[in-house]
């Protein structure tokens, strides 16, 4: 009992000092730089490349549609490989559950196609 | 597992399979009129009600991480009518505001719906998570619908990065009551929690309850929710008002009750802070407000204080008062929305003022609207005044005398917000005196609405029988 | 191999208060992004490591469902986001305040 009370401790130690140590530092670093303001301050690296033109440049959105098809489906892979370590169990099962979840995959590709999701025009 | 395994799961299936073949027929059909798909929706929703009826949908089904039980149908019901009053609402406005989003609009409530249908007997932390997002991620993109408009996409934002935060809290919890458990059932966590009470098990729960305290929107996690009501489309505010909030209450239940409530004694204080504070900040921000969206959105956090203590009492009467009172508040809440909508359509600007005179020029809508505020407010003859005296006697029985006392003295309180509208259509005056134009589907929903709360308000046992019974099945 | 689950599971816990200082603290959005995601990483280390240590591979499985459940919520926030971007051209959290009193 008296282990897990301590568990409990340190979690909430820790929840709590994290953040409030992170504020610390951070007023502790500002106060100097607030009584020396330069320009190198302002910037986005203070050290390294000059940042030139602004940094929120306009991607084309098209760029994050097809992103964020790619990433869907990247993802939705994982549920593969567990798939086929239990297929040999499962049998035909296991095969009608993936196609059945391949199968609504697909409608949302076609659905993605259709749409213009991803053409670049 | 086996495929007759899934026979619990038909409301589902109906759904799921009825969603992708509108998405089919979406990709076939040519831009242009796509009416058809919300009558397809609204047909897919019928056909799920009738399950609920007709099919056999109790029993263990997904390797018993889903069940099927009485509580589960009259969630679902819940559930189905909410999707339904969303869709009918907007049969007026989508083919005209955005004719090419149709079928989206239409997908999206059909798969939130399907979130929340499968949260209705969920045994399983896991099923629990991806039930909860299948409800949550459809919303987002709903309250973005307004594409070109800059508040709405911020309504949106701050619904969205609520709701992420919420559910990596939730997810948190889960994993910290999975692994001091050993299971990821509910009723093996409930167990665990009973016979090895650990700090950080309540922790857990701790944590868990607050992220989905965030999506039910109750005091300190509402930020949110006027903002998000104020941005987004009114008849989907109607579905958001009132599915999601009856599914995030059903979640709490199905996670905290089993077992003799052994985790709702974990976060107990938890609750009734937060319900209190709920229902005494609600008011005292509802009253000032001057736009009735936003008013909507303060009387709805009250609201979840009060299902907050129906849930809070863990008996099987307050499980049966909570029913009970989603059940009313759906049609009530639902049915001020689509007012709300009617009267945005006809060129207002969601402001009291624009109810000016509202009964000179449709006898109709303000009749309905004062109801629903009534309704709201728990003045009797309506069924928020059963809804309400079912929970508060409940809660009054399991020892919360104070909190009941207090959720009185709001009830009254909140009159005075919610007559501030009906004084605006009665007393207010206007120049126009032409019929507020009402498309069929609008004078559909709000009649569906009146019928139902005037009928509960009269004849409210029927209704409370058939939610105890749910309740008993659930609780055992 | 550290054989400790403790280690894990505070670096976990460590994690999950960085993407809460982050949530917090942060003024762009796609910050507010990153920060949900590294809360969302706390949760899959707890899970793989109460998998790994106390019981058997159902912690495994949830970890997959988080995965792909985090994904599909970041994908719709970053869709939300260049909304925002497109009828505002800045993602800035607290300019984002029309709406507020």
């Amino acid at each position: 009992m008296l282990d897990s009370w301590t568990q409990a401790l340190v979690f909430l130690l820790l929840s709590f000092a994290v953040p409030i140590a992170m504020l610390v530092v951070g007023m502790v670093l500002r106060v100097r730089s607030r009584r020396k303001t330069s320009p190198i301050k302002h910037e986005i690296y203070e050290c390294g490349e000059e940042p030139d033109g602004p940094a929120w440049i306009r991607f084309h959105p098209r760029y994050y549609v097809v992103a964020l098809v790619f990433v869907l489906f990247d993802v939705e892979a994982a549920f593969l490989f567990p798939w086929a370590l239990g297929i040999r169990d499962n049998g035909w099962l296991a095969i009608a559950d993936m196609t059945l979840f391949l199968g609504i995959l697909v409608i949302g590709w076609a659905y993605a196609v259709r749409k213009g999701a991803i053409q670049w025009q | 597992m086996t495929w007759t395994d899934l026979a619990p799961l038909g409301v589902e299936l109906i759904l799921l399979a009825g969603a992708l073949s509108l998405l089919i027929v979406d990709l076939i059909l040519p831009p242009g009129d796509k009416r058809i798909l919300g009558i397809g929706t609204l047909g897919v929703f019928l056909a799920g009600l009738l399950a609920t009826w007709t099919l056999p949908l109790d029993g263990l089904a997904l390797g018993g991480a889903y069940e099927g039980d009485a509580m589960g149908v009259f969630l679902k019901r819940v559930f189905l009518l909410s999707g339904a009053l969303a869709v009918l609402a907007v049969q007026g406005h989508g083919p005209k505001a955005w004719p090419r989003r149709q079928g989206e609009y239409h997908q999206l409530i059909l798969y939130s719906v399907l979130g929340m249908s499968l949260l209705s007997g969920v045994r399983d932390l896991i099923l629990l998570a991806v039930a909860f997002e299948l409800m949550g991620v459809p919303l987002y993109a709903l309250a973005a619908w307004q594409k070109r408009d800059a508040g709405a996409a911020e309504g949106a934002l701050k619904l969205y990065l609520t709701g992420a935060v919420s559910s990596a809290a939730t997810l948190y919890g889960f994993s910290v009551l999975y692994g001091l458990s050993g299971s990821t059932r509910i009723a093996d966590v409930a167990a665990a929690v009973s016979a090895h009470p650990s700090p950080l098990l309540a922790l857990g729960a701790t944590v868990a309850v607050a992220g989905m305290g965030f999506k039910l929107g109750v005091v300190p996690f509402h930020m949110w929710v006027p903002d998000t009501y104020e941005g987004s489309p009114t008849p989907f505010i109607a579905f958001l008002s009132v599915g999601p909030k009856a599914a995030g209450a059903a979640a709490l239940v199905q996670l905290l009750l089993p077992g003799h409530g052994a985790l709702l004694g974990t976060v107990m204080e938890l609750f009734l802070v937060l319900s209190a504070a709920s229902l005494v900040l609600a008011t005292l921000m509802a009253l000032p407000q001057s736009n009735v969206k936003r008013l909507l959105a303060f009387s709805g956090i009250g609201h979840m204080g009060i299902l907050l203590m129906a849930i809070a009492t863990g008996t099987v009467d307050g499980l049966a008062s909570l029913l009970f009172y989603l059940l009313g508040y759906l049609f009530t809440n639902a049915g001020a929305f689509v007012v709300v909508h009617a009267i945005r359509e006809d060129g207002g600007d969601d402001s009291i003022d624009s109810f000016n005179g509202l009964v000179h020029r449709s006898w109709f809508l303000s009749g309905a609207m004062l109801l629903f505020l009534l309704s709201l407010a728990g003045v009797p003859f309506v069924v928020g005044f059963w809804a309400k005296l079912f929970v508060f006697m409940a809660a009054w029985q399991a020892g919360f005398e104070w909190l009941v006392i207090l959720g009185a003295l709001v009830s009254v309180l909140s009159l005075f917000y919610y007559l501030r509208v009906a004084k605006a259509m009665f007393m207010g005056t206007t120049e126009r005196r032409d019929e507020v134009p009402m498309h069929w589907s609008v004078r559909l929903a709000v009649s569906i609405c009146l019928i139902a709360i005037t009928g509960m308000g009269l004849y409210p046992n029927p209704f409370v029988a058939v939610a105890e019974a749910a309740a008993k099945a659930f609780l055992g | 191999m550290i054989t400790d689950p403790r280690i894990y599971l505070s670096i976990a816990a460590v994690l999950f208060s960085l993407g809460v200082y982050g949530v917090i603290t942060r003024r762009n959005a796609i910050g507010v992004l990153l920060s949900v995601e590294l809360m969302a990483n706390a949760v899959n280390l707890n899970l793989l490591t109460f998998g790994r240590f106390v019981t058997g591979a159902s912690g495994q499985v949830f970890t997959l469902f988080t995965i792909a459940l985090t994904v599909v919520e970041v994908v719709i926030g970053l869709a939300i986001v260049v909304l925002l971007y497109r009828t505002r051209s800045d993602v800035l959290i607290d300019i984002a305040s029309e709406l507020r009193e």
